[in-house]
C-alpha cells in the first residue's frame, strides 16, 4: 500500500490510490494473456492430439481423438517421410557450418575494415536484395540440373543454393560486431597480432551470442524452405525436404489418408527443433533485438 | 517560490538498506542549498524523494507548508535537472521546453511567449528548431535548464546537472547557473559530488556520507569549521592533512607535537582551549595545505621533511612531502611567493622545513573524530 | 512558398503549421526528385571523368614507361616478373593466358552468338549411322545466354585485371628507380592474413554472391526482354529471342491488348500494399501492446508469458501455417468448433470468400508476428532511458500522456528502418500466403494472366505461380520479378528521403 517508484516504462500507474485501479487493470491483463496463451497455443496442442487419432486418417470437426494409438507414427516409416527428414537434417547441420562462416566473416569484414568499395559493396547488396530471390530459381535449377544436383540429387544443390548468398545477410551480426569497442583490436594490433589473430583470439570468443545466433537461425532455415526445396527437388520424393513433402500430403487426393501422419510428422519435425530453440532462446532474443533496434 | 522542510525523512529500500537515515532539513524560501557527498551518500535519493520520484519510508516532506509526501511529482510545483538532461530525443529543442506547458494545456501562444524568452535567457535561440542529437553537451544542458525553467514551480532541483561537461564548460555552465539563479529568484536545491561546485554555488551546504547529514552550514562555516573530520577532509582541495598528535596543556599555553616537534597554538584557538580547559589528550591534528608553509632551515621548531613529488600547477606547486615517521603531508606554495632560487630547489629529494600556526589547526577527538573546539550540532526541524 | 525562419514559424498555430509543413513537404518533392537525378547525372560525369583520367594514364604510362613497363601492355604481368615479384607476374600472365583461350575456344563464340540467341534449333535430321531419322539438337539458347553474360563479366575483368598489371608496371618501375625494395610474393601472402585480411575474408562469400546472385539476376532481368518459355526452351523444342519490350507491353498492354495483364498487376499490386500494410502495423501495434501488458509492473510470470509466446516462433512455420490453413477450412476445427456450438448452420467461408480469406490471413499473420514483435518491442522498452520518464512525470505527464508523448515516438523512431525493412518484407512473404491460402480463392477475372490468379495472391506468390505453371512463362516472371523490384525501390527511396526519422534513428542512440 505504498506509492513505488518504477523504473518500468510501461507501467502506467504507480501511485497511491491507484491500486484498486491498479487491481482492476491487471485482472483484466491477466485475462487477456491467458486467452492469448490458449490461442497461441491451441493449434499445437490440436495437432499433437490429431496425430494420435486412429479411428480415421482425414480431417474432421474434432479435436479429441475417440480412439487412441500409434498408428500414425508407426506408418510414416512406410512412407518416405524419413527420407526427407534425413535430407532436411543434413541439409540444415551442412548449411548451420557453412552459412555461419559465411555471415561471419562478411559481418566481422564490413565492421571492422575500411576500404575502398566497402560502402559501395553494402549499397550494392541492399539493392541485390530488393529483387524477389525466387526470381533466380529457375536459372539455378537448370545449372544446377547441369551439374547433376537436382531431384533425387537436390540435398547438395540446395546446401549450395542456402549458403550461396548467405554473406547477404550480415546485418544482424554486423550490428553485434559494430558494438564491440574497436579499441579491443587496436589493442591486439599493438600487442603484435596480425588481423587474423584479432579476429581468431580476441573477436571471436567474445562473439559467443551471435555466432549461436547465426547457427540457430541457419540451423532452422532448411526446416522450413519451401520455395527452393520444391523447385530443385521437382516433384521427386528423393530429393525433397520436411515442408514440401508433408506439403504434398495435404494435396486434394492424398489429404484423406494423410492428414493425421501430417499431423504425426509434423510432431516429430517440431520436437528437435523447438527443444534445440528453447535451449538457445536466450540468444536468440538478444540477436533479434538487436538486429531490429539497429535496423 | 517556497520553503522545503524535511522531517526525520527515512529512506528504506526492499532489501532493507536504509539510504537515508533520520534526514531534517529546513530549506528557506529563495535559499540554494547544496547536497554534497561521495557516491552513495544517500543525496540523490533525497531529492528525487522531494520530487517524488522516490518513495519515502519514513518523515514528511512538505513544500510551500504542505506536506507533499503522497502527491505526485507533477502536483509538488517542483522542476527538475536531470544528470544525463533527459531530453525527449524526437522532440525539436522548442518541442522539448514547451513539454511541461502543453502538458498543462497553456495556450499556444503563450508557451511561444515563455519558451523563446527563455531560449534568449539561455542563448540558445537559434537551436530551438533541432533535436537534441544535433547538440553540444553544454546546449543540451542549457535545453534541460531551459524546460525546467518555462515552468512556474516553486522549488528548481537539480541532479548533479554538471558532472557530464569537461571542466572548462563546467566552469562557464557553474558561472550561468549563479546569474540564473539570481534571475529566477525561486528555491534551487542542487545535488552534486563535487565539492567546489559545492562552495561556489550553495547558500547552504549539506554534507552526507552513508545516509547521515555530517554537518550543514554556509560554505564558509563548513571550510573554516568543519564539525567532524570528514567534512574537513571532504572540503578543500588538495585535501586536508591530518594526523594524529598529542595536545599538550603547559602552563597557560597548549602546544602540539607532531614530527618530534612542538608548535604553539597560540590566537583564538589557544585562547578557546584555555576556556574550555581541554586536558592533555590525543587529538587528530587537521592542517589544510595552503595554510603550511616554508620555515628557515635553521628553525628548532619547524617540521623538516623530504620532497616525494612537486607537481606545478602554474599559480601554484602542490608539494607531496614526507616527513621523518613517512606520514605524507601536501603543501600548497604560491608560486609567487617563491623565488627562482628557491624553486630550482624544490626538487624531489631535497629536504626542507614547513611550519604551521595555531589557527590553521582543527582539533579532532580520536573517538568520534568530532571537532574539539567547533562541534556540529544537528539542525532542530519544528 | 515563402520560407519562414524558426522563430517565425514556431508563433504559427498548430493547423498554420501543419499546412506550413505540408506545403513544404510538396515543394520538397520535386526538389527531392530533382536533387536524386542530380545525383545520378554528377555520379555519371564523375564515372566519365575517372573513365577519362584512367585511359590518359594509361597513354601516359606508355609514353613515359621503359621497355618492361611498355611490355606489359602486351604480356601482363611483366613489370612484376621483371622486376623480382614473381608471385604476383605469374598470376597476371596466368589470368591473361586463361582469358586468351576462353576467348579463343568457347567466349567468342557466345559473344557471336549473344545477338541472336541461336540461329538453328532443334530439327529432325537424316542420321546416316543409325540410317533413320532423328532429332538433332544444335544451339541453346539458354546456355548462349547465359555463357554471354559471363563472358561479358570475364571481359570486364581481364580489363580491369589488365589495368591493374600496367598500373603495378608503372608503380614498380618508378620505385625501382628511386631504389625502394618492392613487396615480395612472401609480403603479399602475409599480407592476406593482416592488412588486406579483409581480402581472404570476403572472398568466399562474395563469390558465392555472385556466382548465384548477381549472375542469376542479370541472366533473369535479360529473360524479361525475350520469349522464353516452356515451348521456348532454347534447346528441346524451340530456341529463344530477344523480343525487345514486347512483353512489358503486354504486361501494361501499352499498344491494344485486352489489359488483363495490367488488370491483374493492378490488382495483385493493390492487395500486395493493402496487405504489406496492415501485415506490418498490425503486428507492430498489437505487438507493443502485448510486450507492455507483460511488462507492466505488477504481473506475474513474465518469463511464462513470454516463454509461451516465444515457442511458437520455435515451431517450424510452414508446420503451423499449414496446420492453421486447414484448421480454417470448410470441414476444419473451427467451422466444426462453431458448429457443435450451434452458433453457426454454415460452415464460414474462410478460404473461399475473398474478403473473408483476405482477413484470415491478416489475422493469422498477427497470430504468426506478435512473439516476435513482442520480443523486439521489450527489447527496445527495457532500453528507453528512465529518466525521460521521471522527468515527464515532473512535467505532469499522466501514464496515457507519457505512452503517447514519449514511448510510441520513441519507439517509431528507433524502429523506423526495421518498419521499413518489415514493409518490403512482407511485400514478399511467400511462405504465409502460399501455405495458408496457396494466393486463393481462384480470381475469375484475372484468368487470361498466366498463373491463375488468386483473391490473395501476392506479387510474389504471382511470381511463383507463373514460373512453375503449366505454360512457364518465364519471360512474364520476369516482368513481375523486375516490377517488384522497382515497387520496392521506390518505397524504399521514398521513406529514406521524405521520412526525416528514418535517418534520424541515431538521435537515440
Amino acid at each position: 500500500m505504498s506509492k513505488k517508484n518504477d523504473y518500468d516504462p510501461s507501467a502506467m500507474k504507480q501511485h497511491m490510490g491507484m491500486s484498486a485501479k491498479n487491481r482492476i487493470s491487471n485482472t483484466v491483463i491477466y485475462i487477456v494473456l491467458v486467452i492469448m496463451s490458449i490461442v497461441w497455443l491451441a493449434p499445437f496442442v490440436f495437432i499433437v492430439l490429431q496425430s494420435f487419432r486412429c479411428e480415421s486418417t482425414w480431417m474432421v470437426g474434432y479435436v479429441v481423438p475417440k480412439q487412441w494409438g500409434l498408428d500414425n507414427y508407426i506408418n510414416l516409416a512406410k512412407t518416405d517421410f524419413w527420407h526427407w527428414y534425413t535430407n532436411t537434417f543434413i541439409m540444415a547441420l551442412a548449411t548451420a557450418v557453412l552459412q555461419t562462416v559465411i555471415v561471419l566473416c562478411m559481418s566481422y569484414t564490413l565492421s571492422r575494415f575500411r576500404f575502398k568499395i566497402r560502402d559501395g559493396l553494402m549499397r550494392f547488396m541492399l539493392i541485390l536484395g530488393m529483387f524477389p530471390g525466387m526470381l533466380t530459381m529457375i536459372i539455378l535449377y537448370r545449372i544446377l540440373k547441369d551439374l547433376n544436383m537436382t531431384q533425387a540429387n537436390a540435398v547438395p544443390g540446395l546446401i549450395l543454393v542456402y549458403i550461396a548468398s548467405s554473406g547477404m545477410g550480415y546485418y544482424v551480426s554486423k550490428g553485434f560486431f559494430d558494438t564491440v569497442p574497436k579499441s579491443l583490436d587496436e589493442a591486439a594490433r599493438i600487442d603484435g597480432a596480425t588481423r587474423a589473430q584479432v579476429l581468431w583470439k580476441i573477436i571471436l570468443p567474445m562473439a559467443k551470442p551471435i555466432v549461436i545466433y547465426t547457427i540457430l537461425t541457419a540451423f532452422m532455415g532448411p526446416w522450413g524452405d519451401f520455395v527452393f526445396a520444391r523447385y530443385i527437388s521437382m516433384n521427386t520424393p528423393a530429393g525433397m525436404n520436411v515442408a514440401v513433402g508433408l506439403n504434398s500430403w495435404l494435396s486434394q487426393d492424398m489429404i484423406n489418408s494423410r492428414y493425421t501422419m501430417f499431423c504425426a510428422g509434423g510432431v516429430i519435425v517440431a520436437i528437435p527443433v523447438t527443444i534445440l530453440f528453447m535451449c538457445l532462446q536466450r540468444y536468440y532474443v538478444e540477436g533479434v533485438t538487436g538486429g531490429a533496434v539497429k535496423g | 517560490m517556497a520553503n522545503v522542510k524535511l522531517k526525520n525523512v527515512v529512506k528504506i529500500y526492499d532489501n532493507s538498506v536504509t539510504a537515508v537515515h533520520d534526514f531534517n532539513l529546513d530549506i528557506k524560501d529563495k535559499e540554494f542549498v547544496v547536497f554534497v557527498g561521495p557516491s552513495g551518500c544517500g543525496k540523490s535519493t533525497t531529492l528525487r524523494m522531494i520530487a517524488g520520484l522516490e518513495e519515502i519510508s519514513g518523515g514528511t516532506v512538505e513544500i510551500d507548508g504542505e506536506v507533499v509526501n503522497d502527491l505526485q511529482p507533477k502536483d509538488r510545483h517542483i522542476a527538475m535537472v536531470f544528470q544525463n538532461y533527459a531530453l525527449y530525443p524526437h522532440m525539436t529543442v522548442y518541442d522539448n521546453m514547451a513539454f511541461p506547458l502543453r502538458i498543462q494545456k497553456m495556450p499556444e501562444d503563450e508557451i511561444y511567449e515563455r519558451v523563446t524568452r527563455a531560449a534568449e535567457i539561455l542563448g540558445i535561440t537559434d537551436y530551438l528548431m533541432r533535436k537534441p542529437r544535433a547538440l553540444s553537451g553544454g546546449q543540451r544542458q542549457r535545453v534541460a535548464i531551459g524546460r525546467a525553467m518555462v515552468r512556474d514551480s516553486k522549488v528548481f532541483l537539480m541532479d548533479e546537472p554538471l558532472s557530464n561537461l569537461d571542466a572548462k564548460l563546467r566552469n562557464q555552465m557553474r558561472a550561468e547557473i549563479i546569474l540564473l539563479r539570481q534571475r529566477l529568484d525561486t528555491t534551487f536545491i542542487y545535488v552534486t559530488h563535487d565539492q567546489t561546485e559545492a562552495m561556489t554555488l550553495g547558500d547552504r551546504i549539506v554534507i552526507m556520507k552513508d545516509g547521515y547529514i555530517m554537518q550543514v552550514g554556509s560554505p564558509e562555516e563548513v571550510f573554516d569549521r568543519p564539525g567532524n573530520l570528514f567534512v574537513a577532509e571532504f572540503i578543500g582541495a588538495p585535501k586536508m592533512n591530518t594526523f594524529k598528535t598529542k595536545l599538550v596543556r603547559g602552563d597557560g599555553e597548549y602546544h602540539v607535537t607532531p614530527f618530534g616537534v612542538a608548535l604553539k597554538v597560540g590566537g583564538e584557538k589557544g585562547e578557546m582551549l584555555k576556556a574550555m580547559d581541554a586536558p592533555t589528550q590525543e587529538v587528530i591534528l587537521g592542517v589544510r595545505p595552503e595554510h603550511i608553509v616554508l620555515a628557515d632551515p635553521d628553525d628548532q621548531n619547524a617540521i623538516p621533511c623530504t620532497i616525494e613529488v612537486n607537481e606545478m600547477m602554474g599559480s601554484e606547486y602542490h608539494m607531496h612531502v614526507t616527513t621523518k615517521d613517512e606520514t605524507r603531508l601536501i603543501i600548497r606554495i604560491p608560486t609567487l611567493s617563491l623565488t627562482a632560487e628557491q624553486r630550482a630547489h624544490l626538487k624531489p629529494g631535497e629536504k626542507l622545513k614547513v611550519k604551521f600556526e595555531g589557527k590553521a589547526m582543527h582539533f579532532f577527538d580520536t573517538e568520534e573524530e568530532k571537532n574539539i573546539l567547533y562541534p556540529y550540532v544537528p539542525e532542530v526541524v519544528e | 512558398m515563402a520560407k519562414y525562419s524558426d522563430l517565425e514559424y514556431l508563433k504559427l498555430s498548430k493547423w498554420d503549421k501543419f499546412l506550413y509543413k505540408l506545403g513544404r513537404f510538396f515543394i520538397s518533392i520535386p526538389v527531392g526528385i530533382g536533387h536524386f537525378f542530380q545525383k545520378i547525372g554528377k555520379g555519371i560525369a564523375s564515372g566519365v571523368k575517372a573513365f577519362g583520367r584512367e585511359c590518359a594514364d594509361v597513354v601516359n604510362t606508355f609514353k613515359n614507361g621503359d621497355g618492361i613497363t611498355k611490355g606489359t601492355f602486351l604480356v601482363m604481368g611483366l613489370g612484376n616478373l621483371a622486376r623480382g615479384q614473381i608471385l604476383r607476374g605469374l598470376l597476371f600472365l596466368l589470368f591473361e593466358i586463361v582469358f586468351i583461350f576462353y576467348m579463343i575456344f568457347a567466349g567468342g563464340y557466345w559473344m557471336s552468338m549473344l545477338p541472336s540467341l541461336g540461329k538453328q534449333g532443334p530439327a529432325v535430321e537424316y542420321d546416316p549411322v543409325l540410317d533413320t531419322y532423328v532429332t538433332a539438337y544444335h544451339d541453346n539458347s539458354f546456355k548462349i545466354l547465359l555463357y554471354g553474360v559471363l563472358t561479358i563479366l570475364f571481359i570486364i575483368a581481364f580489363i580491369y585485371t589488365w589495368r591493374q598489371s600496367i598500373k603495378q608496371a608503372k608503380i614498380n618501375q618508378e620505385m625501382r628507380e628511386r631504389g625502394i625494395r618492392l613487396k615480395s610474393g612472401k609480403d603479399d601472402l602475409k599480407s592476406l592474413v593482416d592488412e588486406s585480411f579483409y581480402k581472404t575474408l570476403l572472398a568466399l562469400p562474395l563469390t558465392g554472391i555472385l556466382i548465384f546472385t548477381v549472375v542469376p539476376i542479370v541472366f533473369m532481368m535479360l529473360v524479361a526482354f525475350t520469349n522464353y518459355d516452356g515451348s521456348h526452351d532454347g534447346y528441346f523444342n524451340n530456341l529463344f529471342h530477344w523480343v525487345g519490350l514486347d512483353n512489358f507491353n503486354t504486361m501494361f498492354s501499352w499498344t491494344g491488348g485486352n489489359k488483363v495483364y495490367s488488370a491483374t498487376f493492378g490488382e495483385v499490386l493493390t492487395w500486395t500494399l493493402i496487405w504489406a500494410f496492415f501485415a506490418t502495423f498490425s503486428n507492430y501495434f498489437l505487438g507493443m501492446f502485448v510486450a507492455m501488458m507483460i511488462n507492466k509492473k505488477g504481473i506475474k510470470f513474465k518469463k511464462g508469458w513470454r516463454t509461451i509466446l516465444v515457442m511458437t516462433i520455435a515451431i517450424p512455420q510452414f508446420i503451423s501455417l499449414l496446420y492453421v490453413s486447414k484448421m480454417f477450412a470448410k470441414n476444419g476445427i473451427v467451422n466444426g468448433f462453431l458448429l457443435d456450438l450451434g452458433w453457426i448452420t454454415q460452415p464460414l467461408p474462410f478460404w473461399d470468400d475473398p474478403t473473408w480469406a483476405r482477413i484470415t490471413v491478416i489475422l493469422i499473420n498477427i497470430w504468426i508476428g506478435i512473439p516476435y514483435l513482442m520480443l523486439i518491442v521489450t527489447g527496445i522498452l527495457m532500453n528507453i532511458p528512465a529518466d525521460l520518464y521521471e522527468s515527464a512525470k515532473i512535467d505532469g505527464a499522466s501514464g496515457w500522456k507519457q505512452f503517447t508523448k514519449i514511448t510510441l515516438p520513441y519507439m517509431l523512431f528507433i524502429t523506423g528502418p526495421y518498419l521499413l525493412t518489415q514493409f518490403t518484407g512482407n511485400m514478399n512473404n511467400f511462405n504465409v500466403i502460399y501455405l495458408l491460402t496457396g494466393g486463393g480463392p481462384t480470381n475469375a477475372a484475372a484468368s487470361g494472366a498466366s498463373g491463375s490468379v488468386g483473391y490473395t495472391d501476392l506479387l510474389v506468390t504471382w511470381l511463383f505461380k507463373i514460373t512453375t505453371g503449366a505454360e512457364s512463362q518465364y519471360y512474364m516472371a520476369s516482368v513481375v520479378g523486375i516490377l517488384i523490384f522497382v515497387v520496392v525501390a521506390l518505397i524504399t527511396l521514398l521513406v529514406y528521403n521524405i521520412l526525416p526519422s528514418v535517418k534520424n534513428e541515431e538521435d537515440f542512440q
